[in-house]
């Protein structure tokens, strides 16, 4: 029954906007209270279609739109658990929202903004084809250009809108470039289809990923791999996500945070056949996840702004989840359940986290923790709901960080095993920085000496509500939900025409590996291969080492304790200073993150595409121009000329217009001579 | 009744001296009158040709052609008349503003 209001996740968010955008000037609030109603009925209609359809059903509505297009609803486990976890932590934020941007001169605009993009990102979660996909995918980056500008008469807010409109783009050409191709590939393999399928809709491209000749594969991966880099904030292309703090705390919170940076790693999830079959398709969204798990994390080391480092570490974790993908190379379509729920959990803690940290900059009124310190004494709810965050980033024993970021530390260790350490290795270092950094940043926050004057009062209740809800999921989801969610998602691809041993062959992977990791998360391959060569597999996919088994524990203690000794006054023996000085190198590249901006905009853009554009607009000039300017100046020379002709006597015109007639009749009587006319 | 060849004769006669005048006149009134002579050349032959056979269309066309040049007179004469308001002279030689 609530799978036929499917359309109404997003039709829902769509008239709140119209109402805020064009009413909600006039309503209380800016008409926050819309938008909350609008998320919240998104929310119970995924509830519902959840109740209806686990654990084995799936949605799929579709239309015809135009020439082979369509547009249509899918939701299996992968559409369904983002419906849920979107609509949930979204409808959250905006309740804090209507706390946080009361008094805002445009509040209004801010709800409507927020509303068309929960729609957007709801109708990307559960569109059936690419194209539609794509469409909401750049809905969603115009509602992050217009959030992150929202407080458009600030300078850097403008350039950082600005930024992140621009760095997400080079990702989207990538996107649409890989659509393109594989639209091109699946037409020309001459499909029959069935009335109702369309060569865009995802379970068509799954069924016939086997024909796609390989080279072409990773073509059409490595696109949709550069708009997923581009949206998540991956290397090369993050540089956009630490400037996108500019928006108000809530927006970083449910945008660049929460949820739309995860549609980059929802798309590859969603695409992870073709990953899969592409060869150097997993490689390399592995490579560029774990490199990003590391870089960013060394990046949160250092910033100052509360604000930022969440931000770095959001970079970091979506690494992580980019790398958990990857390393399904080794084990199989298991890698989307464990990248997934990574995903949902680290949307609970980190929406707590900002949040959290929008609350201590309401009542602080600066983003720099240089200036913070012992905020723990006047807001104790804040500060515990944010202890829980940051135990669960941390990846604490017990709290969801902990059951999901390990999982993808020892799926990286399974792909190890069989491929390549280096992910591996990236990611413990990742882990470790990551209890480093967020410990800094709760110690120095809460804890210690004021080191400023500031604001001291609790956020309201309004506030304060979301921030328990979202705690108690930070805390709880990881050990309530985790078996369920395996295997909930692991029967995502069983619903479609998928067969990844097929795939396997295509991209190149080590089908005894596939085998065994297969077996050991579903336990029913295994006899069919025989032998017990399959079991012992699966044995030998479950049996690590002891010690990789404790390594995220060790890591995730270590990490906050070493951050302890560091910034935590009561238990203080080091000094930052006595490791890095303000003018160590280290520390300046850290700061400096990476020089990127230098090497980015100084020398890349300032000097080879600013040089270029200068020999273009020479040829422009010269050349083209040239020519042309050339042509045109001798027309107007000839015409100099002939215009001579127009003496303004009229005799001479008399005397024309008569030699015009004796010519015309000589003409006449001439050809009826010869019998011409 | 004067024979065909005579009006044509006359008419075409009529034609000439007009075109003549026309090319090798400069002032704006001659230029009218040798327009006229054009016009009324071609009256001549309508009532020649309607004459020949028993018929009225031709004279009835003559009229309406007399009436026309009347009108094309007059406002050929008020352009003439503001010319020489604006540069004293209808020599139109001199008149030559418009062209390159």
């Amino acid at each position: 029954m609530y799978a036929d209001y499917a359309y109404l996740i997003v039709a829902l968010p769509v008239l709140a906007f119209l109402l805020c955008l064009f009413l909600g000037w006039n309503l209380p609030r800016g008409g926050g209270f819309i938008t909350v109603l609008a998320t919240l009925g998104a929310f119970i209609v995924s509830l519902g279609i959840f109740t209806e359809t686990y654990p084995n059903e799936i949605v799929h509505q579709s239309m015809p739109w135009f020439a082979n297009f369509n547009v249509g609803i899918l939701i299996d486990p992968l559409a369904l658990v983002m419906l849920l976890m979107v609509s949930f932590v979204v409808t959250l934020i905006h309740i804090y929202g209507n706390g946080y941007m009361n008094g805002d001169p445009g509040a209004a605009r801010y709800f409507a903004e927020a509303a068309l993009f929960s729609a957007s990102m709801l109708g990307l979660v559960y569109a059936d084809n690419l194209l539609q996909l794509f469409i909401f995918w750049e809905l969603v980056g115009l509602c992050s250009y217009l959030l992150i500008g929202f407080w458009y008469r600030k300078p850097s807010a403008a350039a950082a809108a600005k930024k992140a409109f621009l760095t997400t783009r080079v990702g989207d050409v990538l996107f649409l470039a890989g659509i393109i191709l594989l639209y091109n590939n699946l037409a020309n393999l001459n499909i029959a289809l069935k009335p109702g399928e369309y060569l865009l809709q995802f379970p068509v491209i799954y069924a016939h990923i086997m024909e796609i000749p390989a080279d072409q594969l990773t073509l059409i991966a490595l696109g949709l791999l550069g708009g997923a880099v581009g949206k998540s904030g991956q290397f090369p292309l993050h540089v956009w996500l630490p400037d996108a703090m500019e928006g108000p705390t809530t927006v970083s919170a449910m945008i660049h945070a929460a949820t739309m940076v995860t549609a980059g790693v929802y798309l590859v999830a969603r695409m992870f056949p073709l990953f899969y079959a592409a060869p150097y398709g997993l490689t390399a969204v592995a490579a560029v996840g774990a490199f990003t798990a590391l870089f960013a994390a060394t990046m949160g080391l250092t910033a100052f702004d509360i604000k930022r480092v969440l931000a770095f570490s959001t970079v970091s974790q979506l690494g992580f989840m980019m790398a958990g993908l990857g390393v399904g190379a080794a084990v199989g379509a298991v890698a989307v359940g464990v990248s997934m729920f990574h995903l949902i959990g680290h949307s609970f803690f980190k929406a707590l986290l900002f949040l959290c940290a929008g609350s201590v900059i309401h009542a602080v009124n600066t983003n720099d923790m240089r200036e913070m310190g012992g905020v723990g004494k006047y807001m104790k709810w804040t500060m515990y709901t944010m202890l829980i965050g940051s135990l669960s980033l941390a990846g604490f024993p017990l709290f969801t960080g902990f059951f999901s970021k390990d999982e993808i530390i020892v799926i990286a260790y399974e792909y190890g095993t069989m491929i390549n350490f280096l992910p591996y290795i990236f990611l413990v270092l990742a882990a470790i920085l990551t209890a480093i950094y967020t410990f800094r940043m709760w110690f120095s926050v809460f804890t210690g000496k004021e080191r400023s004057n500031y604001g001291k009062h609790e956020s309201p209740m309004v506030m304060i509500g979301p921030l328990v809800i979202l705690a108690v999921f930070a805390f709880g989801f990881g050990f309530a939900a985790q078996e369920d969610f395996y295997s909930y998602l692991d029967s995502n691809f069983e619903h479609y025409d998928v067969n990844f041993e097929h795939l396997a062959a295509i991209g190149g992977h080590e089908i005894l590996g596939e085998h065994g990791a297969e077996a050991a998360a579903e336990g029913e391959h295994a006899a069919a291969e025989g032998e017990g060569g399959g079991e012992a597999a699966a044995e030998e996919a479950h049996g690590e080492p002891w010690y990789i088994q404790i390594l995220p524990i060790i890591v995730a203690i270590g990490g906050i304790l070493t951050a302890a000794l560091f910034y935590w006054d009561k238990v203080k023996k080091f000094d930052p200073s006595q490791v890095t000085g303000d003018k160590d190198p280290l520390r300046q590249t850290l700061l400096k993150g990476y020089y990127q901006h230098e090497i980015f905009t100084g020398w890349f853009a300032e000097t080879v595409v600013y040089g270029t554009s200068l020999i273009c607009n020479m040829i422009d000039i010269k050349l083209v121009d040239g020519w042309l300017n050339w042509l045109s100046a001798w027309v107007l020379g000839f015409a100099q000329h002939v215009r001579k002709v127009q003496t303004g006597i009229v005799q001479n015109y008399v005397a024309a217009l008569m030699l015009g007639v004796v010519v015309l009749v000589v003409v006449i009587y001439l050809g009826k001579g010869v019998g011409l006319i | 009744m004067i024979p065909l060849e005579l009006s044509i004769l006359l008419a075409s006669t009529m034609f000439t001296i007009g075109l003549y005048g026309l090319i090798t006149q400069k002032n704006g009134i001659k230029l009218m009158m040798c327009i006229e002579l054009l016009l009324n050349s071609a009256n001549i032959n309508l009532v020649a040709f309607s004459a020949q056979q028993p018929n009225v269309n031709g004279q009835v066309f003559a009229l309406f052609s007399i009436a026309l040049a009347a009108a094309e007179a007059g406002v050929g004469f008020a352009i003439l008349i503001a010319l020489y308001r604006l540069y004293g002279t209808i020599d139109l030689d001199n008149i030559n503003a418009m062209r390159w």
